[in-house]
């Protein structure tokens, strides 16, 4: 028998490449986090169905306003006007109009789908990243630097979730002149629900964060860095944040349906975009609010199902997300 | 007035009755007592009275979109309170309740007789009744008349109800404040009403003027006791000579009226006291009274201006539904009045710009179209209003969706080749008003001009915000959507409040377009001066030529009302100069 230490001659690489023949060096290369979550991700088929559709909804938001018709012009022909209704059966579906026309002014419904997209897309993008970059911001210095300094700010966080967003955006659009701050109009209106929403959402964002963080200043390689010199902001940006970016990155992407179901709650009591502008919301308190769903259900089902494929595909990719980075859970 | 109809002939019809009222003939035997019907059928309610019945007993619900202007008779402006205040009021006169060009006769109400003319048509005369009372049983009388007539003189408490009185009445020196401000002689310092004695009131007027009977039908001569009139808060109880009396009112919720135990039905025919109860709620959405009211959970629309939408489209499609519904001309034009005063407004071609770029048939569909909403208008006064004549200055029949060409250079020779910006006002409470501003900014964004939408309710439109031109010039806002019917059945009683430039006020203004038109206002001077009917109604169409020319407004339609006619409701009738049912003599069954 030869010694445990000529089971490895000198030649062990040739051995090992010759038992390893056939296998390429990269094949067996660490895998980075992103790697493994990508995998992860591409096998769940439901996730990345959700992750499709979002990728051909911003798609739509970005590119369809600029290849569909103009979503402000009347087609009185198309209408009845006794009734008020579109001719022709599913609210006037045609070549020219593939998704129908709106009752009593005859605008085509995909133009102003597309374009309402556009407008619900960005509220909901621009109010999802104020609320994280408040929470963020505000969760890591409670959870990292704690005391006081951590009470007050999970004292303010309660406040703000108890704050009825709603009612406050009401008043809100009816306190403030149409023009303010350099901004007027549509522009003024969208900073308005930009900052509503993003403005008392952020406490979503920073309880997670504050917790996440809380977890990770105890471990070792917070406390190696203490050790080779590094503060407070060293910490927080190089040791903390890169961390912290796995649950951004999934509670965004679960904060932003959320933000469009504001959006659309907003424009449907009346506080949102500006008429003739289209928005999701704006078409269904317009459906049901003026009973146009009776005399043209396409009106209300259409702007509906277009939210309810939005919220659903966010919500799937989020969750196959969470799933893909997070290291605990088993798949 | 805001919303009402007249009828050509019956105009002529009720000129004549006047002259035979005066004669000492009756002015009430026109067509007696009108064909009533039991049978529910389309239109029904407009040539008859449906289900007549004398049963007592119920709740008359009535549901309102937006708040009143205000339920003080001498403070309100709008045609359903005109209406809905015979419930409380006995003023004057009053017309005739029944349906047909019959309802548009004046027959005395608190008078005993239409008014007696003397003194070369500079003195009117009326006696009233002795023996009505106010609802704490104390006796109505002349003084509580010239009261009221006396409040109409203070603009600025009450801004909101027409200025016929401060108008037509002789001046005296200094111009007579009102009641609150003169204190003296008991308050009866307006010298140009005397009362003789407890039943008979004479008005001195300031040059003749042959309509005065039109003028003592108006809410604001119904009898306020001065004992009890609170001013601004009179609105929150007044004091009932008609069949019912206030017993609560939320202000901006509900108001809720009980028969008046002292009112007498023999002194007032035109009225009756058939429910326990009435109700009205306010700020109701417009599409839930449709609902409600097809659903038979609300009895009446408050406003009368015709469904909704979806209610049309339901009713229109059904024939049972159909069959309870009335389509009448509402005698009123739908239409958007450019201030001439707002920049660039203030230049007749900017404003002609308006008038050509705008689409018309957009507007119509707005309303409802041509069966519902109504014929698209080409002048300011609907067909109705007697000596109106068409035309169409700015091609709204042969071009119904707008001149963009022409639009483009009428801009460009006011020097706006590009467009300009202006402000919309409309009613935000009324989707069909709301409606035809989004169709109208469609329209106009199509030439460069870029209009914003301002939404305001009804209830304080006039009080606050369109009604006031401070407002409207700080704001810019330079279109204001707007309706309007006659005060009474002739021109005058259409085009003055609307078109004078003496008629422009501060608060509760009417004359939207700010047009102070030293043409128009002689025009109108010349017609209240003259006695004969045919001149005086030669007048009527070349007031409205001249308005048109300044493109002062934007005619819409001349309106038509879908209205639905409740089954629950008994003695159902269209009153033509309303031009929706009238509310005084309803019942339930």
């Amino acid at each position: 028998m030869a010694a445990p230490l000529d089971v490895f001659p000198p030649s062990a690489d040739a051995t090992l490449d010759g038992a390893l023949a056939g296998v390429s060096r990269k094949d067996i290369e660490g895998r980075s986090l992103g790697q493994i979550a990508w995998m992860r991700l591409r096998r769940d088929k439901v996730a990345m169905v959700g992750g499709v559709v979002v990728v051909l909804l911003i798609l739509i938001a970005v590119v369809g306003p600029h290849l569909v018709q103009n979503p402000d012009t009347y087609n009185a022909n198309l209408i009845n006007p006794t009734f008020s209704r579109p001719n022709g059966p599913f609210g006037g579906i045609s070549l020219a109009h593939p998704l129908g026309v709106e009752p009593v002014t005859g605008r085509d419904m995909l133009s102003r789908i597309v374009n309402g997209a556009q407008v619900s897309l960005l509220i909901a993008f621009l109010a999802t990243a104020l609320a994280v970059g408040i929470g963020v911001f505000m969760g890591v210095i409670a959870g990292y630097f704690g005391g006081w300094v951590d009470s007050v700010i999970a004292r303010s966080m309660d406040v703000f979730l108890a704050f009825p967003l709603l009612v406050f955006a009401i008043a809100l659009v009816g306190v403030i002149p149409s023009a303010a701050f350099g901004l007027s109009g549509n522009a003024l209106r969208i900073g308005i629900l930009v900052f509503v929403i993003g403005f008392f959402n952020w406490p979503y964002m920073g309880r997670i964060i504050r917790g996440q963080t809380l977890s990770l200043r105890e471990r070792e390689f917070v406390d190696a860095a203490r050790s080779i010199g590094g503060r407070g902001p060293y910490i927080l940006s190089r040791e903390l944040l890169p961390n912290l970016v796995a649950p951004i990155l999934v509670y965004s992407t679960l904060l932003i349906p959320t933000n469009i179901l504001f959006e659309a709650a907003l424009s449907y009591l009346g506080v949102g975009i500006i008429p003739p502008t289209p928005s999701w919301g704006g078409m269904l308190s317009e459906a049901v609010q003026n009973g146009y769903y009776s005399i043209d259900p396409m009106y209300m089902i259409i702007p509906g199902v277009a939210i309810f494929i939005t919220v659903v595909a966010f919500n799937l990719f989020g969750d196959g997300l969470r799933d893909a980075l997070d290291p605990r859970s088993s798949r | 007035m805001r919303r009402r109809r007249t009828i050509g002939l019956a105009a002529f019809g009720a000129a004549a009755a006047l002259l035979l009222a005066a004669c000492g003939g009756s002015s009430g035997s026109g067509s007696g007592s009108s064909s009533s019907s039991g049978s529910s059928t389309y239109g029904a309610a407009i040539t008859s009275v449906v289900n007549p019945s004398t049963h007592k007993g119920g709740t008359l619900t009535f549901g309102n979109s937006s708040t009143p202007d205000s339920t003080d008779p001498g403070n309100t402006y709008y045609d359903y309170m005109w209406n809905f205040t015979r419930l409380y009021t006995m003023p004057l006169m009053t017309y005739k309740s029944c349906p047909g060009s019959c309802g548009l006769q004046v027959v005395p109400d608190l008078a005993t007789g239409p008014g007696v003319v003397s003194d070369n048509g500079l003195t009117w005369t009326y006696h009233i009744q002795p023996n009505v009372k106010f609802e704490d049983g104390t006796t109505v009388t002349s003084e509580d008349v010239k009261y009221a007539v006396e409040r109409t003189f203070d603009r600025s408490l009450f801004p909101l109800g027409p200025g016929y009185f401060p108008l037509l009445l002789a001046p005296q020196k200094p111009a007579y404040p009102g009641p609150y401000t003169d204190r003296a002689k008991n308050l009866m310092g307006l010298n140009a009403v005397q009362t003789p004695n407890p039943t008979t009131i004479v008005f001195h007027l300031a040059a003749p003027f042959a309509d005065f009977n039109y003028v003592a039908a108006i809410p604001q001569t119904a009898p306020v006791p001065p004992a009890k009139d609170t001013g601004a808060n009179y609105q929150l109880h007044p004091i009932s000579t008609g069949p019912y009396k206030f017993q609560s009112y939320q202000l901006n919720k509900q108001l809720t009226l009980v028969p008046n135990t002292f009112w007498n039905p023999a002194t007032d025919p035109n009225a009756k006291q058939l429910v326990s109860k009435v109700v009205m709620t306010m700020n109701m959405n417009a599409n839930d009274i449709d609902n409600r009211l097809l659903a038979g959970d609300l009895d009446v629309d408050a406003t009368g201006t015709g469904v909704q939408a979806a209610a049309r489209a339901k009713i229109l499609s059904s024939s049972s539904l159909k069959a309870s519904s009335d389509d009448p001309i509402a005698g009123f034009t739908w239409f958007a009045a450019l201030n001439t005063t707002v920049p660039p407004l203030n230049n007749l071609n900017c404003r002609m710009a308006i008038e050509y770029a705008a689409n018309k048939t957009n507007y119509q569909t707005a309303y409802g179209g041509p069966v519902a909403g109504g014929a698209i208008a080409t002048t300011l006064a609907p067909p109705n209003v007697v000596g109106q004549k068409a035309f169409d200055l700015y091609d709204a029949l042969s071009k119904p969706n707008g001149d963009d060409a022409k639009a483009k250079a009428a801009l460009k020779a006011c020097g706006q080749p590009n467009g300009f910006t202006v402000g919309i006002t409309y009613r935000s409470d009324r989707p069909k008003e709301t409606a035809a501003a989004q169709a109208l900014q469609a329209s106009l964004a199509q030439v460069g001009i870029k209009a914003s939408l301002h939404g305001f309710p009804t209830g304080t439109y006039d009080s606050n915000f369109a009604g006031v031109p401070k407002y409207e010039s700080q704001h810019d806002l330079g279109i204001s959507f707007y309706g309007w019917a006659a005060d009474w059945p002739d021109g005058y009683g259409f085009f003055y409040y609307l078109v004078d430039g003496k008629a422009i006020s501060p608060a509760g203004n009417t004359n939207l377009s700010m047009l102070n038109d030293p043409k128009v206002n002689s025009l109108l001077d010349q017609m209240a001066s003259t006695n004969n009917a045919t001149t005086r109604n030669s007048f009527t169409s070349q007031i409205d030529m001249q308005v048109m020319k300044d493109a002062a407004v934007l005619p819409g339609v001349y309106a038509k009302s879908l209205l639905y006619r409740s089954p629950n409701l008994t003695n159902v009738n269209v009153q033509d100069y309303y031009g929706m049912y009238n509310y005084a003599v309803l019942g339930v069954k």
